[in-house]
């Protein structure tokens, strides 16, 4: 135990120490965020200025009385109150004056009285109308003929009015959209893609697994000839680049005939040299002594690996299946190489999204939904052997 | 009938010297035998061959007249307790001591009913759901000590199972293991580097240096009749002092002479040791116990019997005084070998310790007579170590 020092110096930098956690927890957070936030937005919600973080859903209004049903709930320009968008097929007139063609004048189309006047705008000849404004009648003429809204006062006692839909904004609420998941799953092939790539993780991981437990307590225990050689020539592979490796690997997969087939991702990556190094290390760790009253109490060496060895060396193998599956996981060159039909059955995510969120994506919100599901069980599973990485349970009462 | 029989049984390593050379050794059944020697003496090789963790390179190893050199550990019906307990660290207590009855399938209640009883016996019972790292050391040793008395072997192996315990709590142990395995009849061959337990413990003890026996006998024979040099120097705390002395014998008596002094020898001496008779004019290596001073005034010797030394050290213990000085002759080594454990100390002559009652106070610097009881003192060939009986 340290002394710590007290006093407002020491506050101060705790403070300081803490701001700055924060503010580096915030940056490094604030991609997760926006990826789990646009997961839940709808389509259109996404591209809105200002952007949010929350997702949001137009409100609706359900109103037997006033013979509304699931009504969105729209803030017009220049009027009080809110309005619900009672009927959408309205024609509208759009009406622009003589004197001031900037005002623009929605009415029902059957609106003013035609005369036999025309004028000139932008070199089109256009029939004037009379319109009557505020019990004034105003020379009109008619921009165009277009379709708007019924917008009835829900709050107040203003008039019904027609209006252009696009001019009016409807009023956002909070609303997660859950079903951008299923849509993904189901619409995209996620939800193969899904299939397959935990599947080739576990095989991969479990396959891990194996090998380096068998390989590293026979490097570790076993005394045969030749054994320290070839575990040198056995980790002088870890320092081959995977790249090297691609052209070969694909020949070699070609004569097997595993091109365009998951085991082409299962097979080659059952084999580690790096796990069987952790393995093997961490059995060396373990003093023989141990090892040997096993073999006293009358253990064979298949008992003494199961029951004394592979429960002893959780965190190794924990450390190992976590980057398994984070590499498993996460692989996406290799996969791209192989699987190379485009054969949906053969997906994985990382090829899926891919090609989900490639130029000529239009349904960000989904993209968005598949990496969220990509990453979250990485997430979860760091979360879960975290605390394998961090106890050392094993070595504590040994000796 | 004897419970284990080393018969020439040689280890040796690979391009190394023997571990073992030629062991012979009978452990009767129920016996305490202890092997002892100083580091890499080969003790804990032939222990870990008994127990069939070390290959054997030549000679004949029984249990029970049963020949047991290719059988492996598991199948000799012995038991082992290590000196880091060696425990399973993810196993309960209970599952510790009954995973030799796991491994053999045995009914599981009865396999309970023994570890139970094992934990009893023990005084383990409220620990049994615990795992290692939450005992205290003295709890582990017992936890390794119940792994091993539940099966019921023929024989228990115990490699220097308490020297990672405090001294208090292995004096303790100590005396439960004599006790455990007097209740228990077991036959045991127990290794051990320190001479206080192999004295203590032993019904018989193997005193073994540089792979080879040096004589096994009970403690107490070992201590008043030492087969050889290195024998008398291991066994006992503080060592026997030896010093290098000319003999010369006039009208049939003896003298030794060292340094400066000149001693006469009780007849007593010369009736123990006939082979001093034939050693006038020779060396020969005068072996003192540091009992065998004591405090001029306090025993009535002549004035030839006396010596006068100068005090280096004087420690304490109560009950005596250990009285430090040096004889200004050679220190003794035995082939080559210092006996000083402490090798790089400047060896200037020969250290001595006396053990005087502790009713003196003494202090250092100070000049003190000592009297000899040279009747009780052992005398040993300079070149071949054997004692001149």
């Amino acid at each position: 135990m340290s002394v710590r020092r007290k006093g407002p110096r020491a506050t101060a930098v705790k403070v300081a120490t803490y701001v700055l956690l924060g503010t580096v927890a915030i940056i490094v957070l604030f991609p997760f965020v926006v990826a789990v936030s646009t997961s839940l937005k709808r389509n259109t919600d996404i591209f809105t200025y200002p952007p949010s973080l929350v997702p949001r859903t137009e409100r609706t209004i359900t109103d037997p009385e006033r013979d509304l049903e699931s009504a969105t709930v729209y803030v017009l320009p220049g009027r009080d109150g809110e309005y619900a968008l009672a009927d959408n097929d309205i024609p509208i007139a759009e009406f622009r004056r003589i004197d001031d063609p900037t005002v623009v004048i929605a009415r029902p189309p059957g609106d003013g009285t035609e005369t036999d006047r025309t004028t000139l705008v932008d070199g089109d000849e256009e029939t004037i109308y009379l319109l009557d404004v505020d019990g004034e009648q105003v020379e009109v003429y008619r921009a165009r003929l277009t379709v708007g809204g019924l917008f009835v006062p829900i709050t107040g006692d203003g008039e019904s009015v027609v209006e252009l839909v696009n001019l009016a904004t409807p009023d956002r609420t909070f609303g997660p959209r859950f079903e951008n998941f299923s849509e993904v799953v189901t619409e995209k092939n996620l939800g193969r893609s899904l299939t397959n790539t935990v599947l080739v993780t576990i095989a991969v991981v479990v396959g891990q697994i194996v090998t380096s437990v068998l390989g590293g307590y026979a490097f570790a225990r076993i005394d045969f000839k030749g054994r320290d050689q070839l575990f040198l020539l056995y980790l002088g592979s870890v320092m081959i680049p995977f790249v090297v490796l691609i052209i070969p690997l694909f020949q070699l997969m070609l004569q097997l005939g595993w091109t365009d087939n998951l085991v082409a991702l299962i097979i080659p990556f059952v084999f580690t040299a790096y796990g069987t190094f952790l393995m093997r290390q961490f059995f060396l760790g373990i003093p023989k002594e141990i090892e040997e009253a096993a073999l006293i109490d009358g253990a064979s060496r298949a008992t003494i690996l199961w029951k004394v060895m592979v429960p002893l060396a959780r965190p190794a193998i924990a450390t190992l299946a976590t980057f398994g599956f984070l590499y498993a996981w996460n692989s996406f060159f290799w996969p791209l190489v192989i699987i190379n039909s485009g054969n949906p059955d053969n997906g994985l995510l990382t090829l899926t999204l891919a090609t989900l969120g490639g130029r000529s994506s239009t349904d960000t919100n989904l993209v968005f939904a598949g990496a969220v599901l990509a990453m979250t069980p990485p997430i979860l599973v760091f979360l879960f052997a975290q605390r394998y990485f961090v106890e050392n349970s094993a070595s504590s009462g040994l000796k | 009938m004897s419970a284990v029989t080393f018969s020439q049984v040689t280890k040796r390593y690979k391009d190394g010297p023997k571990a073992v050379d030629a062991l012979d050794l009978d452990i009767a059944d129920g016996e305490f035998m202890v092997l002892v020697g100083p580091s890499g003496c080969g003790k804990s090789t032939a222990l870990r061959m008994l127990a069939g963790l070390e290959e054997i390179t030549g000679g004949e190893l029984r249990i029970d007249e049963q020949v047991v050199n290719d059988l492996p550990p598991g199948d000799r019906d012995i038991a082992m307790v290590f000196q880091n307990y060696a425990l399973y660290p993810h196993m309960t207590v209970r599952e510790n001591i009954g995973f030799a009855l796991e491994v053999a399938k045995m009914d599981k209640t009865e396999a309970r009913g023994r570890v139970e009883n094992a934990a009893e016996m023990l005084g383990l019972t409220e620990y049994l759901d615990r795992l290692p790292k939450a005992l205290s050391g003295g709890q582990r040793q017992r936890v390794a000590m119940g792994r091993a008395i539940v099966r019921s072997p023929k024989v228990f192996l115990m490699d220097e199972p308490l020297s990672n315990l405090d001294a208090k709590l292995r004096v303790q142990m100590r005396s439960d293991i004599i006790q455990l395995q007097a209740r228990l009849g077991t036959t045991m061959v127990y290794v051990t580097h320190d001479q206080v337990e192999a004295m203590t413990m032993g019904h018989r003890v193997a005193v073994m240096r540089n792979g080879i026996l040096q004589q096994v006998a009970p403690p107490q024979e070992l201590y008043l009749t030492p087969a050889n040099l290195f024998v008398a120097s291991f066994i006992g705390s503080p060592a026997m002092n030896l010093i290098t002395s000319d003999v010369t014998i006039e009208d049939g008596t003896v003298f030794v002479s060292f340094a400066e002094h000149r001693i006469r020898l009780a007849p007593g001496a010369v009736e123990r040791y006939p082979g001093l008779l034939q050693r006038d004019g020779t060396q020969v290596i005068f072996g003192m116990r540091p009992e065998h001073f004591a405090l001029a005034g306090d025993i009535d010797v002549g004035d030839d019997q006396i010596i006068g030394v100068e005090v280096e050290l004087a420690e304490a213990m109560g009950a005596e005084v250990h009285v430090h000085t040096r004889f200004d002759v050679p220190p003794v080594s035995i082939d080559g070998e210092s006996l000083d454990p402490d090798e790089d100390a400047p060896v200037d002559g020969t250290p001595i310790i006396a053990r005087i009652d502790g009713v003196h106070i003494v202090a250092m610097g100070e000049h003190i007579r000592l009297a000899l009881k040279t009747h009780l003192a052992h005398f040993f060939d300079p070149t071949d170590g054997r004692p001149l009986r």
